[in-house]
């Protein structure tokens, strides 16, 4: 996970975000993070989060480190810009596809935000496909809750029909992979996007995403910590029960809360990605636990309720979470979250849909495309707020 | 009355004067009223400024207006035209979408069906977390509002509810556009050199159209400038005006440069349509005006004053050419008249009148002493009256003719008079004073042979000036004595004579 840094004057999305883009591919060589998922050594890519590929395990020594002024540097000492927290530069690589007409089923966890903004990368590889003749479809479904059962069905339905490739956000590995292995020996081509992958071992044949929930569990919390001076109580809010980023978040928070002898855990609680239910979990922690000293927050819906929440019990308890919710971050500019972990949503659409091409071409992950790429995810703080409010949402 | 006689010269100091006056006239009246226009101009800077910036704000806000109605009628023709199409696939659905979306040259048209599924030319997406307008149930009227894309540029977006809408069995519940405002804004964009500039605004003063309302504002939000540049209550009666979708302008500086704001609302949406111009621009505009007036007065001026000059020109060049030929065609006249006055009709040399006029002249010179060589010779035609007598006065006429002639001719360089009935006088100067006793000798003896031929004789008595001579008249006079003496020396060789 990145860290966000400095904020200019002028947006320079795209230089800045190539620059970062570039610093942080340099430091893949020596990235030093597992997520505890991703330890397959398979063909593994990193276009700006950290290399998930190797297997060296949890390591403090991190090439991207917060300070104590919220400025992040990578291990070069450059300094990241907020800026580059999404890439909206985007240009198809050199690829020729084989076919004229692609037709895509895409499904993911739940009606959300976060995915709509993966809609519209995906919308801008479309339309770049176009502009060179090639016409791609698509579905992009998800049902109105999280829910595994309703992906199953969403898929066997899919199946039914003669899509080029299908691509899944795994609401729930432990279910949902076996259904995908089964689709994949039935010779459907299927691939994972966006937040979470499948179980270890599916046989889908590539993922486009985060590979690297559990650094970013563990990165947030490092920063709660450290604003904390390593010493409170704190509680976790979890998204979707089995959801695998939900999940590998948590656990990379546990597993930092744990190196410290001053810091507790009071409470866990999962939201169903639901912030109504968000709220209501952190009011009834803030009863339990008046002095709570922070909340770390594993999704979109964590956040935005635990600071309603909060706001309106005057807790002073710290708020760190992930996403880029418009409500999260007008909260994060008046200081109420103290930092939010944004993912590279746009860039994981544009590369899902290319990635999608190749596969539907037949073929294998390696020289055209990784088994995982990776996207980025950068933490920022309430300095950063206004710019990536204007960056992402505009200000009407 | 006493008259006053026009000269030449009074007449053209006159015109001189009277045209210079005149131009200066005109120089001043029409520098002074330049002035006063410019003067007025300025005043009238601020006002036209807001009227100008209204009318332009209003015009782009109207061209909007335009724009979103024409999209309403344009969705309910496509609504129309794809419930008439009997569509049975989503295929099918996506190529009636897309054929709608190039018709109307949208870069989206999308119909939402009854569980906010969207379905647009490439892609069917669930659609309630991306567009607010779902989230809300049913849809009973047309829906405006603006939204911004992920990272992207905020986009107008206009919907209308499709009750009666079934596709593939299921109903379908809206349709909705989404414009670009960055295309909206190139709609509005027209090249005035940069004179003024626009942009759009949320009710907040949040800059919609991504366009720079001058250097200073740039495309910040606008209260946000403002804060630090208007009073309070000024900031706050224009924050208002946003909030209620009123019009309003007003006038601020930056450092030294006065600007005007104008803004109108779009009416459904939200939006203020602002219109802001530098001052300066507008005094640059006024000024040029001016000088260009200022100008075209001064080349009048000086076209009047060369077309004056060159007129009067004209004119006294004519004047005086009439005039030299009024006194030529006078002169000629009075030589006419000096001619016949001192001419002799019969013979054509020059009479008595003549010789008196030059006998006061050579009186003048002898008197003076400036003329040293003279002679008078003094002729008398012998026998006219008998030729008159016997021959008849046209025969005495042809004697005095041929006597005349034979004066002309011998004495060539003389100049020769009849100063009386059969009575010529010949003065002599230069040459012919030189000549002179030759030629009355050859004349002489000319008219001793004449008198045997029966012809002209003519009695020739001559005298030089001589010192003491104080008049012609004293020459003249022993000439005089001279030609009697010879008549009576011709009468003798035979000669007729008066008696």
């Amino acid at each position: 996970m990145k860290h966000n840094g400095n904020i200019n004057g002028n947006i320079k999305i795209i230089l800045l975000s190539g620059l970062a883009a570039m610093f942080v591919f340099s430091a893949c060589s020596s990235a030093a993070y597992d997520t505890g998922r991703d330890n397959s050594g398979n063909n593994s890519w990193d276009t700006g989060g950290y290399n998930s590929g190797d297997n060296s395990g949890y390591n403090s020594a991190d090439n991207s480190v917060t300070t104590g002024t919220q400025q992040t540097v990578d291990e070069s000492g450059e300094e990241v810009s907020a800026e580059s927290a999404v890439d909206f530069d985007h240009e198809l690589d050199t690829y020729e596809p084989k076919k004229r007409a692609y037709n895509f089923y895409f499904t993911y966890k739940t009606v959300h935000p976060w995915w709509d903004a993966v809609a519209l990368g995906m919308e801008e590889a479309q339309r770049q496909y176009l502009d060179k003749g090639i016409t791609i479809t698509y579905e992009y479904m998800a049902p109105e809750g999280a829910s595994a059962e309703d992906q199953i069905q969403k898929l066997h339905t899919a199946q039914e029909k003669n899509y080029d490739v299908i691509g899944v956000d795994v609401a729930d590995e432990e279910i949902i992979s076996p259904v995908l292995d089964e689709m994949v020996d039935s010779g459907v081509k299927v691939m994972t996007f966006s937040s979470s992958d499948a179980a270890e071992g599916c046989k889908r044949l590539a993922y486009v995403g985060n590979t690297h929930n559990y650094r970013d569990g563990a990165d947030l919390t490092r920063a709660l910590c450290e604003k904390l001076g390593y010493k409170g109580k704190v509680a976790v809010l979890v998204g979707s029960k089995g959801a695998p980023c939900h999940e590998d978040r948590a656990k990379g928070a546990e597993d930092t809360i744990a190196q410290y002898g001053d810091m507790e855990i009071v409470a866990k609680e999962y939201d169903m990605d639901s912030v109504d239910l968000a709220y209501d979990l952190t009011m009834q922690i803030l009863k339990d636990c008046p002095d709570l000293d922070g909340i770390i927050c594993c999704n979109m819906s964590n956040p935005v309720g635990a600071a309603r929440a909060i706001t309106q019990m005057e807790s002073h308890a710290v708020i760190v979470g992930m996403d880029h919710d418009e409500e999260a971050l007008r909260y994060l500019d008046e200081g109420v979250i103290y930092c939010l972990g944004v993912q590279d949503c746009y860039s994981i659409g544009f590369d899902t849909i290319q990635t999608a091409v190749k596969i539907a071409d037949g073929n294998p992950a390696g020289d055209l495309y990784p088994e995982k790429k990776d996207e980025s995810t950068t933490l920022i703080y309430q300095k950063d707020a206004a710019l990536i409010l204007e960056l992402l949402y505009g200000e009407i | 009355m006493r008259d006053k006689k026009v000269t030449n010269k009074t007449f053209v100091m006159t015109a001189v004067i009277g045209s210079l006056l005149i131009m200066t006239l005109v120089t001043v009246k029409t520098l002074r009223f330049s002035k006063q226009t410019v003067m007025a101009t300025d005043k009238a800077v601020s006002a036209v400024s807001s009227f100008y910036l209204e009318a332009m704000a209003d015009r782009r806000a109207k061209t909007i207006t335009n724009l979103i109605s024409n999209s309403y009628d344009q969705m309910e023709k496509a609504v129309d035209f794809i419930r008439d199409e009997n569509i049975g696939s989503q295929e099918e659905l996506r190529e009636k979408i897309g054929k709608v979306k190039g018709l109307l040259g949208l870069k989206r048209f999308a119909l939402v069906d009854e569980d906010d599924v969207v379905y647009t030319q490439y892609t069917t997406y669930t659609g309630r977390s991306r567009h607010p307008f779902l989230t809300d149930g049913q849809l009973n009227d047309r829906i405006i509002s603006t939204v911004s894309l992920y990272g992207s540029s905020k986009q107008l977006f206009l919907a209308i509810p499709t009750p009666d809408l079934y596709i593939m069995g299921k109903h379908f519940k809206a349709c909705f556009v989404q414009y670009d405002i960055n295309d909206i804004v190139n709609l509005l964009a027209f090249d005035d050199n940069g004179r003024t500039y626009f942009a759009l605004y949320s009710e907040n003063g949040g800059n919609l159209s991504g366009t720079d309302l001058g250097p200073e504002i740039a495309d910040r939000n606008l209260f946000d400038v403002l804060k630090d540049i208007v009073p309070d209550e000024v900031w706050a009666v224009h924050y208002d005006n946003f909030a209620n979708e009123t019009e309003g302008t007003l006038s601020f500086a930056f450092d030294d440069t006065y600007e005007t704001l104008s803004y109108v609302p779009i009416e459904g949406t939200g939006w203020e349509m602002a219109v802001l111009i530098r001052e300066s621009v507008i005094h640059e505009q006024f000024r040029d005006i001016s000088d260009n007036n200022i100008e075209n007065n001064r080349n009048l001026i000086i076209f009047t004053l060369v077309s004056a000059v060159t007129l009067a020109a004209v004119l006294l060049f004519m004047f005086h050419s009439l005039s030299r030929a009024k006194l030529e065609a006078e002169k000629e006249n009075s030589n006419a008249l000096r001619n016949m006055a001192t001419t002799d009709s019969m013979t054509g040399v020059r009479n008595k009148h003549a010789y008196t006029e030059n006998e006061a002249l050579i009186n003048g010179q002898i008197h003076s002493g400036e003329l040293n060589k003279l002679a008078v010779i003094v002729c008398d035609v012998n026998g006219l009256k008998h030729v008159n007598d016997t021959k008849g006065h046209a025969a005495g006429d042809q004697l005095i003719k041929d006597a005349c002639a034979l004066l002309c001719e011998q004495f060539i360089h003389g100049a020769v008079f009849r100063i009386g009935g059969d009575e010529f006088v010949v003065l002599l100067q230069g040459k012919g004073y030189d000549k002179m006793d030759d030629v009355i000798a050859e004349t002489n003896r000319m008219i001793e042979e004449n008198i045997e031929k029966d012809r002209v004789v003519i009695s020739i008595g001559y005298a030089v000036l001589e010192p003491g001579d104080k008049l012609l008249r004293d020459v003249f006079e022993r000439a005089d004595q001279m030609m009697y003496e010879r008549k009576k020396e011709l009468k003798a060789m035979g000669a007729m004579t008066r008696s």
